[in-house]
């Protein structure tokens, strides 16, 4: 192969960092407006009055969007999956986060707007506010999520909780020599892409609307504006595909429908693009995970079971948390072999803004808990870490938690190059190890029921 | 006070792919008169270098010159469907895509080149932006005459479409978590070893190097793949030991609002990166390929907190591992308030973070 493989000059690497490509702020259009949102200054509140009279009068501003402006009030990120929707594109009656958007004015100028936000006014009735997702079970908790309540609560079957069952875990902790059992908890963090959300939206002569995004996936946010504004998918015109970081933060459609939903009501061109303290402050993040994990082992080192709770903190409303719930417990097992399981997973929302998917989304924190967890396990029992790790592998034909065999795990072989390229020296028996099917010393009787049939990946 | 260094290491594995699958990428290319091929996909480059990558798979496939490929991501009036860039799954699902129209394409070229050469397709090939007879290489013409013959000749248009899709995998057992086939469409794999200097007087934690090991299934650009992984590596570290968006968690006041009041990495943290690239071909990636892009950032924080272990014998299980959580447990341990609860079997770490500690509306244990 001649171009597979190559060490190809990027694509567009040269307009990227010499300023020339065109990202969406730079995009001009004459008779654009500028738009500037109001949001909550609370983080739980009831809203009692919006009034945007005022605002909508002062000179300069051509549009003030609040909810009664939404054909589709509420549409959710899942959607398709059959997962109700709970978010309302601006706030009605509530507000649960600080920072939620209220209302959006486009105006001439980006300080016209900002003042014509000022000037709206909304009385609000403060409530009680819940940021510990350790807290959000009890029964006197605020309830924060319209929807769902506390937790969500509509998994298939009706289960409020996502489960992975798998072998006997109450025999694995019976035969355990040790159960270890440690608590991690990884935090919110943001993406920080240098641009910030952003959006152009043009009203066409036609009828139709030109949104120039920021989005990681265009015919997603497509679905998104096209849901809320009840319009057939060739109404709307996404132009964009060039991103100025994402990191996951950018599949939230975060600008586009309210930027279009102005648009259509001014008649004008609107560009909306987030201050850094907006980015920061307002836009969906890492979500905060919360890990309790009791592993039972052998002394001499098997891991036999693991039982497992996670409480996902999703913010205010629910985006795809419960999405990244479930593939955090299709691999809470890390990269082991791991048969006896029990797995309780929750999507517990609090009065912070709604989290998001970013990079190793629903696996970063849980990565982070397997492997320190890992490490105790090991330095308890008086085992050589790469020993540990090895021995419990994932091999092919292994399963999974939810049961499908793996085609072709390398969990061996990329500790044994990290052993070389580090100048750990393994033993001889470690380094002979292969991702090949378990037998013999590697496959003990706690194993054995658990090696699928193949076919999988 | 000293300064103790430390090392830690992780393991790591993360799908390619949306995670039950069911997430379709679809795209088509046309062939200009001179040759030149235009993809069209709607796939965003984020930064990844899907348009890189995608592009390398068309001139790959279609056997023509890197820079005779454009491509078109541009809109959602011209380009097909695409889920989206992120799951990792831009180079295998998308790229997949891309890989079936280009196909598509080299058999469209094929097919006039015949005509023009009266050989049959089959004893045809096409490299370097040539059609050419298999053994007899000096019987050849160039896939711009091909295209300018399907143009003015023939009177054809060469293109092709491509889609792909994984099956969507359905949860058939919502008490067991059992699902009817793979949720995935592949799963990548990496270990990681972090270096770390820790101050015992201030708390402050380097991180002097991180090497790391990455079956990638196929390397589709070097150059981009180490790019991936230097990027995930620096954001690990940031995800690690600086980054909060609740710094006085439990409350939610005083957040960073700007690059002066939230710690991102800089120059300044940055860390020796070494990594070891390793090809164990994916069975349904475009040339083997598997995703890497998120993986990359998730396996430097449990490295960095098992170092900080070696070094001076903490565990510290709340992220980020700010200088004030190491000084914490470096006076938890020299005041004997380190140890976790030993009670026969039992060996039980952080119980003071246990939800058990907070409520009893959920009730938890071995």
């Amino acid at each position: 192969m001649k171009v597979v493989g190559a060490r190809l000059p990027r694509y567009d690497g040269v307009g990227h960092v010499t300023g020339r490509t065109t990202y969406v702020d730079d995009v001009r259009v004459p008779g654009m407006l500028h738009a500037a949102a109001l949001r909550s200054v609370h983080h739980n509140a009831r809203i009692t009055r919006l009034d945007t009279g005022a605002a909508a009068a002062m000179a300069g501003v051509h549009a003030v969007v609040t909810h009664a402006d939404v054909p589709l009030l509420v549409y959710g990120h899942l959607s398709g999956a059959g997962i109700p929707g709970d978010e309302p594109l601006l706030a009605k009656d509530h507000v649960r986060y600080r920072g939620q958007p209220i209302a959006l004015v486009a105006a001439d100028t980006v300080d016209i707007a900002r003042a014509a936000c000022a000037a709206i006014e909304v009385d609000y009735e403060e409530l009680p506010a819940l940021f510990d997702v350790r807290l959000g079970f009890d029964g006197d908790a605020p309830v924060i999520n319209d929807t769902f309540g506390n937790w969500y609560d509509q998994y298939e079957g009706n289960l409020d909780v996502r489960q992975i069952r798998k072998g006997d875990i109450d025999a694995a902790m019976d035969a355990a020599d040790l159960i270890v059992s440690g608590v991690y908890r990884t935090q919110s963090v943001e993406q920080v892409p240098l641009e910030t959300q952003v959006c152009v939206a043009i009203p066409e002569p036609d009828g139709r609307l030109t949104i120039h995004t920021c989005t990681q996936a265009m015919y997603f946010s497509l679905g998104v504006v096209c849901s809320h504004l009840q319009l057939p998918m060739s109404q709307v015109k996404m132009v964009g595909g060039t991103v100025g970081g994402g990191f996951g933060g950018k599949v939230d459609t975060a600008s586009d429908t309210l930027t279009a939903l102005a648009a259509q009501k001014s008649g004008q061109p609107v560009k909306w693009r987030w201050t850094r303290e907006e980015e920061m402050l307002a836009s969906g993040n890492r979500g905060p995970w919360h890990m309790e994990i009791i592993d039972a082992v052998t002394s001499d080192g098997w891991i036999l079971g693991r039982k497992m709770l996670t409480i996902h903190d999703a913010g205010a409303y629910g985006r795809f948390s419960v999405y990244g719930l479930t593939k955090h417990s299709f691999h809470h097992t890390g990269a082991y072999s791991i048969p006896n399981l029990h797995f309780d997973g929750y999507v517990v929302f609090t009065n912070k803004i709604p989290t998001t998917a970013m990079r190793g989304y629903g696996v970063t924190g849980l990565s982070t808990a397997i492997e320190v967890h890992a490490e105790r396990v090991a330095k308890e029992l008086g085992m050589d870490p790469y020993e540990f790790r090895l021995k419990n592998a994932n091999r092919v034909n292994d399963t999974s938690p939810n049961r499908i065999a793996y085609e072709d795990p390398s969990t061996v072989e990329v500790l044994q190059s990290l052993a070389a390229a580090t100048g750990v020296e393994l033993g001889d028996g470690l380094r002979a190890m292969t991702r090949e099917q378990r037998s013999g010393d590697m496959l003990p009787d706690h194993l054995v029921a658990q090696i699928g049939s193949g076919g999988g990946h | 006070m000293a300064v103790h260094r430390g090392k830690g290491l992780a393991t790591v594995e993360y799908p390619t792919g949306m995670n039950q699958n069911g997430d379709p990428s679809q795209a088509w290319i046309k062939v200009k008169p001179d040759g030149r091929v235009d993809v069209f996909s709607g796939t965003a480059d984020i930064g990844n270098g899907s348009k890189t990558v995608q592009s390398q798979i068309v001139a790959e496939t279609i056997g023509v010159p890197y820079d005779w490929v454009t491509y078109d991501n541009s809109n959602t009036d011209s380009s097909p469907m695409c889920t989206g860039t992120f799951a990792s799954r831009a180079t295998f699902v998308a790229g997949n895509a891309v890989l079936k129209a280009a196909r598509q394409v080299r058999e469209r070229i094929l097919a006039v080149a015949s005509r023009e050469l009266e050989i049959d397709p089959a004893d045809l090939e096409v490299a370097d932006g040539s059609v050419s007879v298999k053994g007899t290489p000096a019987k050849s013409m160039g896939v711009d005459e091909v295209a300018g013959a399907a143009t003015f000749v023939h009177g054809e248009l060469l293109t092709g479409d491509g889609a792909h899709l994984n099956p969507g995998a359905a949860i058939i057992d919502p008490t067991t978590g059992e699902v009817d086939k793979p949720p995935h469409a592949a799963i990548s794999y990496a270990a990681c070893t972090a270096e770390v200097e820790v101050d015992d007087e201030t708390g402050d934690v380097r991180v002097l190097s991180l090497t790391q090991a990455y079956d990638i299934g196929r390397a589709m650009n070097p150059t981009l793949v180490e790019g991936q992984i230097d990027g995930g590596a620096v954001m690990g570290l940031g995800f690690g030991l600086l980054e909060d968006c609740y710094p006085y968690y439990p409350t939610a006041e005083h957040r960073g609002d700007g690059m002066n009041t939230y710690h991102v990495p800089t120059m300044a943290e940055l860390p020796e990166i070494k990594n070891v690239l390793m090809e164990n071909p994916s069975s349904g990636g475009p040339y083997g390929a598997k995703g890497i892009g998120e993986m990359s950032n998730n396996a430097q924080p449990a490295a960095i907190a098992n170092a900080i272990h070696d070094a001076v014998g903490v565990w510290v299980t709340e992220f980020p591992i700010t200088p004030e959580r190491v000084l914490a447990a470096l006076d938890a341990k020299s005041e004997g308030r380190s140890e976790p609860r030993r009670e026969g079997r039992v060996v039980a770490f952080d119980e003071e973070l246990s939800i058990n500690s907070f409520t009893s509306a959920k009730t938890w244990g071995a």
